[in-house]
């Protein structure tokens, strides 16, 4: 609902190099169609009418004055019945104009957001690497609230304010050219200075961008860093090299102020001075007989608000050269290709999963190399191996979060690409590294791969994955929500009903990224015992730090740095003396190491 | 927020803040105001003008030449004090903006930490940039425009009074019969408003649970589903945001008409008492020239509206950061000697909801307490009482006998070093981050500390070694080595007093084990309290508290503990027994 007018702005929020696009948020809009075109026709062509009627309290005056002068008498009673109904009149129109115009953007926007929403879905997760979900809020919920304005706002008053501008203009010319230049000539020139002093400004905005950035920074880092500072009894320094970004930004912003001043504030004054020029010129031109009294009137009245249609305008293009920023970068995401699917209900003989001679990176960075291993049908595979050497992307291959660059994965010999994701995601069941559950009710979320689940499959999932107490423990049980306000749960008790999600699924794949690693260590003995039931008779494939818990594996891959650089039986493994080996002489001295010996208590 | 300030309160509160620059910033208006008054000099003009001709009075020269000077003056006017009105306004609020952020920074760091972990920290963020740049704006352009949108208004009604009494009152008529239903409007839409933003924020944090839940929805197939929250709450926003249109239109348009509806009234009245006689043509010439110029900036006063009313949200969400109540500062008790005592401590986040009952234990110097129990029961709430992150509820908290309330706060950091779980490094090299608690350290100290940490080598192996940039959070470096880096800092540190929350996350065996051997060397010799999950490192603690719902049910050494068969006995084979998991079949 924010408003366009401004007759005297803050300093004008600075564009950045590009020329903008100033009508792609338009047209991403529009796009979205919803039948929206008529409506926002009809919406302009009722606020032009209405504006167009604004201009009827003018005629009257004028009329009167005019009559007034030369003497002869004034219709009053018929010229303020027809004011009165024009005011009216007009307030209905403009009304009825917003009122459409606003309901047509809240339905495009409300468009534009499930098109985008439902874009995100289909893009391959790639996509939201490096991406924080913060931003897909701003894309989503933020970006397309500011196109209001531009709908709601910009379309039937950028229409009117450019008709009723024309039409001044062509009534004044038609009245007299000679005073029709005297009226408007101040307007040009601020318009001019306008310009002068953006140039004048432009100079400056990325010193300002980059303050501004800088400043931001800071807060966020002093925001993020305080316990730390508070351990370290740093409040007194960070503050003050926070302190010098906000002083060094009030710095930028006066001098870009001040930049824009002289001229500016001169714009703003001239904008709305015309009639300082229209009085006196008119004198003279009556004096040379060129008019009379009532065209002197008429341009009094009509003349001193010239430049506001075009101050309207003006401040209208420069917000939409901001917001359309945004939009560029909305229609780009639409723009991505999704993520391939064939949509195919493939046949496959057995669920080994095959990765051969697989090669990805994120972005340019490759971070597996020529990966090749089979877990066989039924199996245990294990994947180990320093932080950083590939463990986890191996896995989200397998659900395909990713596709391979090079190479190929195979379920039952097929490639993953052609199996349709549908039924890809039938056969496989991930559970990640960090437990993410809905804001729904526990029973929503184990739920959430086979809702049809009745309430006895649901119990015996609970169950299974050892979630089942704890759950009926909880006052609402099966219906506590998780949401804000909801029951707050332990990272294990997280993991758990998780893993009831994966059980209820019932694929013949199981995918365990790190399970138990930010579970809780009450709840490691029960998450372990989950993790044994839904490991029955399934292909399991996890990722482990905790060695002890893959000895039992029929196959340990080893990575390191992208590559296999071992695979076997865990006691194979250690017999060879390789990296496998020297992770294990880690992982059980580091068990070992005690927080304080006794004798360096001493 | 229940309820909503009118506007005349939240201007009030901004004015508050507005601290030593009040000065400025009614100058700033003033200034705009006598703007527009030069601009009503020139609407004077016009009437002397239009209303002498009418009179038939002769365009002579001289007159031309008055007027024109006049009109003159009127534009310098306007220049000069709209030239003074924007650099005040715009200066001092740019200075207005940078002292407030000042300030609240300030009032942060006084803050108990537990104020920052208690709130989003993103709406902290939203306080400091955005709420601050609204304020800014209200002051640089919404004020102003308040007293722009007033000055010719009245500057012309006065005008009007002098020349007849009857038209200038019929003139505000209509703005007077307006005026309610602006302000009622106002209200009514900051109520909404409040409403719709919660909306904004609800739709908000369903898009970053779809998106955070991406992952999921693909693996089990089910992005329609994922889809539906989404959806409903952008529905319910959309609803709200119709329902606001459809009732906020109506008001403004009867606002805007009925101002306007002064026109024909004063055309009206005007025509009846020229007709009668009562009035000169010349005189109604005047009042209907002016009435024109009248009504149009008061009908940019529904502009302003919306601008007060985003200050006040900006205002309100200022005031919750500053009147939180900063950590009580007294230095007064001087502690002799490293032990810690908790004395009937008792704790609550949030009144009624208690977390600590009446906690009592003691750590002698030197010694190692270990703190176990289920998760909730309070393990981490004790640690954080200790430097004051919080303050107990009641109850006292002593090293070396001085309650830790009155240490003062440079004494009680140099005692106590926290060693968290989630590490934080500033964006910033190695060496500076380590040098945090110690900025004068010597080139070796930190080095020696490093190696102690076992960070040394990897540090070297760098391609800038010390001068490395670890980039916003430590981002440049993996999890292992940010903690190598954030134990190293805490050696340099040198505190007497070590807090520990170790670690539950898996990480991979190398990192695992530098770590521990890094942990073992801060830890020698101090005093340390930590938050237990390794088997060894319970088993090797002199004193171990058994914590369960917020109180102390058992205490004592690891044999002892397991000889009692009770929590402590029911824990640990728990553990035992993950430890020695296997899967398999």
């Amino acid at each position: 609902m924010s408003r366009v007018d401004t007759a005297t702005g803050a300093a004008p929020a600075p564009d950045d190099g590009a020329r903008p696009d100033f009508f792609s948020s338009l047209r991403l809009l529009l796009r979205q169609g919803q039948g929206t075109g008529p409506v926002l026709a009809l919406s302009a062509v009722l606020a032009t009418l209405a504006v167009a009627l604004e201009l009827v309290p003018v005629w009257a005056v004028w009329r009167a004055v005019s009559a007034w002068a030369a003497g002869v008498g004034v219709p009053w009673l018929r010229l303020a019945a027809i004011t009165a109904l024009a005011v009216i009149a007009g307030a209905a129109l403009m009304g009825t104009a917003l009122a459409l115009s606003h309901l047509a953007a809240f339905r495009l926007i409300h468009a534009l957001r499930l098109a985008l929403a439902r874009h995100l879905a289909r893009l391959p997760m790639g996509w939201f690497q490096g991406r924080r979900s913060g931003g897909a809020k701003r894309l989503i919920v933020d970006e397309p609230e500011r196109m209001e304005l531009i709908i709601a706002h910009g379309l039937p008053e950028g229409v009117s304010a450019l008709t009723t501008w024309a039409a001044v203009t062509i009534w004044l010319i038609a009245v007299d050219w000679r005073m029709a230049l005297a009226a408007i000539v101040l307007t040009p020139v601020s318009f001019a200075l306008v310009i002068a002093a953006m140039g004048r400004q432009a100079a400056m905005v990325g010193e300002y961008q980059r303050q501004s950035e800088r400043m931001n920074g800071a807060i966020v880092e002093y925001l993020a860093g305080m316990p730390v500072i508070k351990i370290f009894n740093r409040t007194g320094a960070a503050l003050s090299e926070t302190a010098r970004a906000v002083r060094d930004y009030a710095a930028v912003e006066t001098g870009m102020g001040r930049s824009f001043l002289p001229m500016g504030a001169a714009f703003y004054t001239l904008v709305g001075a015309n009639i300082c020029v229209i009085l006196p010129a008119g004198m003279l031109m009556m004096r040379a007989g060129w008019i009379d009294l009532p065209t002197l009137c008429f341009f009094v009245i009509l003349g001193a608000n010239y430049s506001q249609p075009l101050l309207k305008l003006f401040n209208l293009f420069h917000n939409m050269a901001h917001i359309s920023m945004a939009s560029t970068l909305i229609a780009e995401v639409l723009k991505t290709p999704a993520q391939p699917d064939t949509g195919a209900r493939v046949a496959l003989p057995d669920h080994a999963i095959a990765f051969e001679d697989v090669g990805f990176g994120y972005g340019a960075h490759e971070v597996l190399h020529s990966v090749s291993f089979t877990a066989s049908a039924g199996g245990i595979t294990a994947l180990v191996g320093p932080s950083g050497s590939g463990k986890s992307t191996v896995a989200s291959l397998i659900p395909r979060l990713y596709d391979p660059q090079a190479g190929r994965v195979t379920m039952g010999g097929v490639d993953l690409r052609d199996i349709g994701l549908d039924q890809l995601m039938e056969q496989v069941a991930f559970v990640f590294q960090q437990t993410f559950l809905f804001s729904g009710t526990i029973g929503e979320n184990i739920r959430f791969g086979k809702h049809d689940a009745t309430e006895a499959e649901l119990h015996t999932a609970a169950r299974a994955a050892r979630a089942h107490d704890f759950i009926m423990a909880l006052p609402n049980g099966y219906d506590t929500g998780l949401g804000e306000g909801g029951a707050s749960l332990s990272g294990g008790e997280r993991q758990r009903i998780a893993i009831a999600r994966a059980i209820l699924k019932d694929a013949p794949v199981i995918v365990l990224d790190e399970a138990t690693a930010f579970a809780d260590p009450d709840s490691e003995a029960a998450i372990q015992e989950a993790l044994t039931e839904l490991a029955q008779g399934r292909t399991l494939i996890m990722v482990a730090h905790r060695l002890h818990t893959i000895m039992g594996a029929d196959r340990i891959v080893v990575m390191d740095r992208g590559r296999v650089a071992e695979m076997g039986r865990h006691d194979e493994l250690v017999a060879q003396g390789g990296l496998y080996a020297r992770l294990w002489a880690d992982y059980t001295a580091a068990r070992a190491i005690p927080l304080r010996r006794q004798e360096a208590a001493e | 927020m229940s309820d909503t300030r009118s506007d005349l309160d939240s201007l009030r509160r901004a004015w508050a803040l507005a601290g030593p620059l009040r000065g400025r910033v009614a100058r700033g208006v003033a200034f705009r105001f006598l703007q527009s008054m030069m601009l009503g000099m020139s609407f004077g003009a016009v009437v002397w003008v239009i209303a002498g001709l009418a009179q038939g009075r002769a365009l002579t020269g001289v007159w031309i030449w008055q007027v024109t000077g006049l009109m003159a003056l009127s534009l310098a006017g306007q220049l000069l004090f709209g030239w003074l009105s924007v650099r005040d306004s715009w200066m001092s609020s740019y200075e207005m903006a940078g002292d407030l952020r000042l300030r609240i920074l300030d009032h942060l760091r006084r803050l108990p930490l537990g104020f920052h972990q208690a709130r989003h920290r993103g709406d902290t963020v939203t306080v400091l940039t955005s709420d601050m740049q609204m304020l800014e704006s209200f002051f640089s352009d919404g004020l102003p425009r308040i007293a722009q949108a007033l000055g010719l208004p009245l500057a012309v009604f006065a005008v009007l009074m002098v020349q007849d009494w009857r038209v200038g009152l019929a003139s505000v008529v209509s703005v007077a019969l307006a005026l309610p239903v602006f302000f009622g409007t106002s209200r009514h839409l900051s109520r909404l408003g409040i409403r719709r933003q919660d909306m904004q924020a609800e739709a908000g944090a369903r898009m970053i649970e779809y998106v955070q839940g991406m992952a999921v929805i693909r693996a089990f197939n089910q992005v329609a589903r994922g889809q539906e929250s989404f959806r409903r709450a952008i529905d319910d926003f959309r609803d709200i945001s119709v329902r606001m249109v459809v009732q906020l239109t109506a008001p403004m348009a009867v606002f805007g008409m009925v101002v306007m509806l002064g026109v024909p009234l004063v055309l009206w009245l005007a025509g009846a008492r020229v007709e009668a006689g009562l009035m000169a043509p010349a005189t109604a010439i005047t009042a209907l020239v002016l009435v024109l110029s009248m009504y149009r900036p008061l009908l940019a006063l529904l502009g302003v509206m919306e601008s007060v009313r985003m200050a006040d949200a900006s205002l309100v969400r200022m005031d919750r950061v500053l009147t939180a109540p900063p950590l009580p500062e007294a230095a007064t008790e001087a502690p002799r000697g490293f032990d810690l005592r908790f004395d009937g401590v008792s704790f609550a986040y949030r009144p009624g909801e208690t977390v600590l009952h009446d906690i009592s234990f003691t750590v002698p110097e030197r010694s190692m307490t270990a703190i176990v129990g289920p998760s909730g029961s309070g393990k981490s709430t004790i640690l954080n009482l200790i430097p004051r992150f919080w303050d107990a509820s009641s109850g006292r908290i002593t090293i070396g006998g001085a309650d830790v309330a009155r240490i003062g706060e440079a004494v009680l950091s140099d005692l106590v070093t926290v060693v968290f779980q989630d590490v934080y490094l500033f964006n910033g090299s190695i060496r500076q981050n380590i040098a945090i608690g110690r900025p004068d350290a010597a080139q070796a100290d930190i080095e020696q500390a490093a190696r102690a940490a076992q960070a040394h080598d990897f540090i070297m192996a760098l391609p800038e070694g010390y001068d490395t940039q670890v980039g916003e959070g430590g981002a440049s470096l993996s999890g292992g080595e940010r903690q190598r880096v954030a134990i190293a800092r805490a050696i340099l540190k040198d505190a007497p007093i070590v807090l520990l929350d170790e670690a539950t996350a898996a990480i991979d065996p190398i990192n695992e084990r530098a770590i521990q051997t890094a942990l073992a060397r801060l830890v020698q010799g101090r005093t340390l309290i930590v938050v237990a999950h390794r088997l060894s490192t319970i088993q090797s603690a002199d004193r171990i508290l058994v914590l369960d719902k917020g109180r102390i049910v058992e205490q004592g050494r690891h044999e002892d503990l397991l000889a009692r068969d009770g929590l402590y006995a029911r824990l640990w084979s728990h553990r035992a027994r993950a430890a020695g998991w296997r899967i398999g079949r």
